[in-house]
This record gives structure tokens, C-alpha cells and sequence, in this order.
């Protein structure tokens, strides 16, 4: 990055190869949207390149990038007037189909209930719970850097990073109580 | 998560707590589990819009609208579009010569090509170097920077897919001397008989009789693999 901002723009491209998909996993975890994801993944890249001399290289670049996205994400609520209800059906079709391979079809279909499960607790939590858990354990992040994007403690990462993952727990087997009766 | 002497208090504590043993495994187990769930993968458009902003952005275009921008093939089939249009125009009135505009196109459209393929090839993953390389099969074959990321690729990358499919795509530059040159140097340090092979079939393809010195060393190298000593002595027969 501290070469596009110094005027090589044609480097963001390595950028792009190496975080899109990062950052599209990170969109469509927060709206449910791939389109919209899609379309925040190319407002990101814009936005870096536009605002490519602001980049401090003795900053990090991940925390950099989220921070961007962050921002891109709040102006495309703005501008769409409300977060988007997800489709809960098309997830847990989609989510069925995507299942890993196991032994047995009736493990695999058990299987695939539960990360249906899985992912309609995560789609229930708080926005900002689930975006600290997206974060944290699916674009791994360390905790010094969710801190700079946040604007927060370290120590204040770690606390929510437990609450968040607490209230999956809570919404997932209430979840799995209400599919039981 | 938790430092050398919190981690101990922590570890201390679980020792004597049930309840909060059951906790951490209970949490262990659903943190472990959001690893199951599916990755979400961006569909192909991504890229081409990417990549059309980019150059876009760099023709001097800052207010690009990311959204509308077209596609790379859409603007190679409007600039050939143009060309043919604009070719017939100039023959009817005598005069053969391209307007710039077009060439300017032409210029941008193959800029696009070298910048996804040189990205591509620099990445960690073995599968996008790979794509990087079937992009260098449409880079200009006047593209030096795209040869020499090839000849780089050939010569040094860890997966010997990557290296068979750069040797591959070397042909698209075989009216470059280069080439030749590159491939023979290749070969007189690779290793794995397969990208040997392979770069004594394109030597063969680009008929370079320097190639002969190297050929013959080979075929009679009595430690190299004996398909590799065949196909350079098949090479010599079919350079002469």
C-alpha cells in the first residue's frame, strides 16, 4: 500500500488479489447481500485508491482496509435507507448444499441442520457482536488491529469477543431447543 | 488470548471450577464449529470490474463510477468495433493509418492484461499464480514485463504446476529471442524431469539450434532421468 500511495496505483491490483475475497466474506457475513457485498468490495478498492495518501505506512494495512470498509458499509445503509432482512430459507438452502463431506447421508443431513443452525444464530446476533465474532475468527484478525478499527482498548476486544461468542451459545441452543419441540 | 501469568491464574482456576470448565469447553466447542460453516466465495465479475476501475482510474478518470463501468472484453469488441469502422473510413478516402483513439484503447485494453496476469503471479496461493499465468496467454507478445514474470515463474516457483504452465505460455512469446535464451538457461538448472521435458519440446517448437550443446550434455548425462535423456537425443534428431 505504501507504494500505491506513493503514486505505483497499478500495485492495488496485488492488494485486490490478495483481500478481496476477504473482505467480500466480510460483507456478506454483516448483510446477508452478495450483491451489495460485491458492489461494497469495489467501493473499498475506490476508496483506497482515492484516498491512497492518507495511508500511514506505520499503520496497519488490514486495520487500514476494515476501517474503510467499515465506513463504506455504514454509507450503504444510509443511502439504502435500512439494513437488509436476509432471507432466512435461502441461507439454510444454501447452507444444506454447501455442507462438507461425512461418513453417512443421515450424518450429513444432522450435519448440515447444524451449521443451518449455526448460521441463523450468527444472522440473529446483535450487529455489533457479529461483526467483532466475523472479525476475529473469520478474517482472523488480531486484537490490536480489531482495536484500531473499533477505535477501542485491546483488553475491551477480548471482552466482547466473549460476550459475542456467549450470545451465539445462548441463540444457538435456543435455536435447537425451538427445532427439538 | 490470556498472558503468562493471567494464563496461569486462568488455568489454576479451571482446575478447581466445574462450572467453568463446562463453560470453556462448551465455547471451545461452538468457537471450533464456526470453522464448518461455508466460505462465501465473490463471483468472476468482481475482478473484471476491479480491474476496469483500475485503469480506468489510471487513464486519469477520478470519477469513475465503479457500478457502470464496462466489461474489458466489451470495450476490446467496441474498440475493434471502432477500428473496423473507422478502417473503412480511411481506406475509402486513402489513408491507412489508425486514429489514435483507438490505438489508445488497444494501449489500455492490453494494460488490463498485463496487470491481472503480474498480479495474479506474484500471489501465495498456487491456484491464483495459475490463473496468472493462463491470463499472460492474452498479455501482448511484445510484453516484456509479462515474459520476464514467466521465465521467473518457470525458473523458481515452488509448484511444479505453475512451472509447467509458465513454460507453456512461453510460446505465446516465441518471436522474442528471449524466449529461447530463457528456456535453455532453464533447463541447464531445472530439476524435475517433466519441466524438463517440457522445455525441451518448446526448444523443439522454436527450432534454436543454440539449443544443441545443452541437448547433447543432457542426452548423455548419465544421472539425469532417462525419459529426459530420450527426449533430448529425440530434440538433437529433430533440431538437425
Amino acid at each position: 500500500m505504501a507504494e500505491v500511495s506513493a503514486g505505483k496505483v497499478a500495485r492495488l491490483a496485488v492488494l485486490f488479489e490478495r483481500y478481496h475475497r476477504a473482505l467480500f466474506r466480510y460483507f456478506v457475513s454483516m448483510n446477508g447481500d452478495r450483491e451489495q457485498a460485491e458492489d461494497l468490495v469495489q467501493e473499498v478498492f475506490f476508496r483506497m485508491l482515492r484516498y491512497r495518501t492518507s495511508y500511514d505506512p506505520a499503520q496497519s494495512f488490514t486495520a487500514w482496509m476494515y476501517q474503510i470498509a467499515r465506513n463504506a458499509g455504514v454509507d450503504q445503509v444510509r443511502k439504502r435507507g435500512s439494513a437488509q432482512v436476509v432471507d432466512i430459507d435461502t441461507f439454510v438452502d444454501r447452507r444444506a448444499e454447501l455442507v462438507s463431506t461425512s461418513p453417512g447421508p443421515e450424518e450429513s443431513a444432522s450435519r448440515g441442520q447444524d451449521l443451518a443452525l449455526l448460521r441463523r444464530a450468527m444472522d440473529q446476533l446483535p450487529e455489533d457482536k457479529r461483526e467483532i465474532l466475523v472479525l476475529s475468527r473469520f478474517q482472523g484478525m488480531k486484537h490490536e488491529d480489531i482495536a484500531e478499527v473499533l477505535g477501542c482498548e485491546v483488553g475491551t476486544v477480548k471482552v466482547r469477543v466473549y460476550r459475542a461468542i456467549r450470545a451465539l451459545e445462548q441463540i444457538y441452543f435456543a435455536l435447537e431447543k425451538e427445532k427439538a419441540s | 488470548m490470556l498472558g503468562g501469568g493471567e494464563g496461569k491464574d486462568f488455568a489454576e482456576h479451571l482446575a478447581s471450577c466445574e462450572s467453568c470448565r463446562n463453560e470453556v469447553s462448551r465455547i471451545g466447542t461452538l468457537w471450533q464449529s464456526l470453522d464448518l460453516l461455508p466460505l462465501e466465495e465473490p463471483g468472476g465479475r468482481v475482478r473484471e470490474r476491479f480491474y476496469e476501475m483500475l485503469g480506468a482510474y489510471r487513464q486519469g478518470v477520478a470519477s469513475a463510477e465503479p457500478r457502470h463501468a464496462f466489461h474489458w472484453w466489451q470495450m476490446a469488441a467496441a474498440a475493434g468495433l471502432v477500428a473496423a469502422g473507422l478502417g473503412i473510413g480511411y481506406a475509402v478516402r486513402g489513408n491507412m493509418q489508425p486514429p489514435a483513439e483507438v490505438s489508445q484503447l488497444r494501449e489500455e485494453v492490453a494494460n488490463m492484461r498485463q496487470l491481472v496476469a503480474l498480479s495474479l503471479m506474484q500471489q501465495q496461493s498456487a491456484s491464483d499464480r495459475l490463473r496468472g499465468v493462463s491470463w499472460a496467454y492474452r498479455a501482448e507478445p511484445s510484453d516484456r514485463e509479462v515474459l520476464g514474470a514467466l521465465v521467473s515463474a518457470v525458473n523458481h516457483d515452488a509448484n511444479v504446476n505453475v512451472r509447467l504452465a509458465a513454460v507453456d505460455a512461453l510460446r505465446r512469446f516465441s518471436a522474442s529471442p528471449e524466449t529461447g535464451r530463457a528456456a535453455l538457461q532453464s533447463l541447464s538448472k531445472q530439476t524435475t524431469p517433466m519441466v524438463q521435458v517440457a522445455l525441451i519440446d518448446l526448444l523443439v517448437d522454436l527450432k534454436d539450434p543454440e539449443a544443441a550443446p545443452e541437448l547433447r550434455r543432457l542426452s548423455g548425462n548419465e544421472t539425469a532421468n532417462e525419459g529426459v535423456r530420450q527426449r533430448a537425443q529425440w530434440a538433437l534428431e529433430r533440431l538437425q
